[in-house]
């Protein structure tokens, strides 16, 4: 963390994202983790990032392979991996 | 066949340090070879739990004896990440996979951050999943890339472990100036 931030992979959103992610930080602390809210305070700013970022996700062809990742579901276990006898 | 590494490691830290060192742990001084991380998307369930997605790209490395068969000298590999914070439990759970060049190898890392409040520390234990697409095992090349990446693997976790400790030396210090100053 320090002082850096870490930058999006659209260089165009960027900005965006470090919005994003200092509301972030500052909900997680001091909302979430004292069981204040259940609900995204930062919605309103996610929502610019994300549209920044899908239109960014769409050019480089990542989506596909994105949403396919993502319709597998890992956590069906708990979070815990099957693991296979070899 | 699918390898497997096991790995368990304890921060002497509490669950709001560890948690909040988790979600900004890039950059650090061990991270150079991550280039971006994105949220692509955040939901809470009924239970009240936080879930998020995550795309991170990072810069991959190959072993040299693969390089004669695809060509490649550096390459950029895309990152899937998805957590799930409980409160209530004290847990925070990750699973990362690879998306791409998984023909190669696909890698699939669990963790599990997990609050002790009698010792006042963080259990992560994780679990890594290696396994190669490769359809046929010519030259034993199928099992030599997932030791390969097995080991390398190994090298690496400890890299992410020391990243994690300077992030959480930084997040403490935000955390006790925290009340003043914003996140």
């Amino acid at each position: 963390m320090g002082n850096l931030m870490s930058t999006s992979f659209a260089p165009e959103c960027t900005e965006l994202k470090q919005k994003y992610d200092a509301c972030f930080n500052h909900w997680y602390t001091e909302k979430f983790l004292k069981g204040k809210s259940v609900y995204n305070e930062c919605e309103d700013l996610w929502l610019d990032y994300k549209t920044c970022l899908d239109t960014h996700l769409a050019k480089q062809g990542v989506k596909p392979m994105l949403d396919e990742a993502r319709s597998e579901a890992p956590f069906e276990n708990g979070g815990v991996p099957v693991e296979k006898k070899n | 066949m699918v390898l497997y590494f096991h790995n368990s490691h304890s921060f002497n830290h509490d669950f709001p340090t560890v948690t909040l060192a988790y979600f900004n742990r890039y950059p650090n001084p061990y991270s150079a070879h991550v280039l971006s991380i994105d949220t692509i998307d955040i939901k809470f369930d009924k239970e009240g739990r936080l879930h998020q997605t995550k795309l991170i790209l990072k810069e991959g490395r190959l072993p040299l004896f693969i390089k004669p068969i695809l060509g490649h000298n550096g390459l950029k590999s895309w990152i899937l990440e998805e957590s799930i914070v409980d409160l209530k439990k004290q847990t925070l759970k990750t699973y990362t996979r690879n998306l791409d060049h998984t023909k190669i190898i696909r890698i699939e890392e669990y963790n599990e951050y997990e609050y002790d409040v009698v010792e006042n520390k963080t259990l992560n234990k994780v679990t890594v999943l290696f396994k190669s697409g490769f359809k046929n095992n010519g030259f034993g090349i199928r099992n030599r890339i997932e030791q390969w990446s097995k080991s390398k693997f190994g090298e690496n976790l400890f890299k992410s472990q020391e990243g994690m400790k300077f992030v959480i030396e930084s997040t403490r210090n935000r955390l006790s100036a925290g009340n003043k100053t914003r996140i």
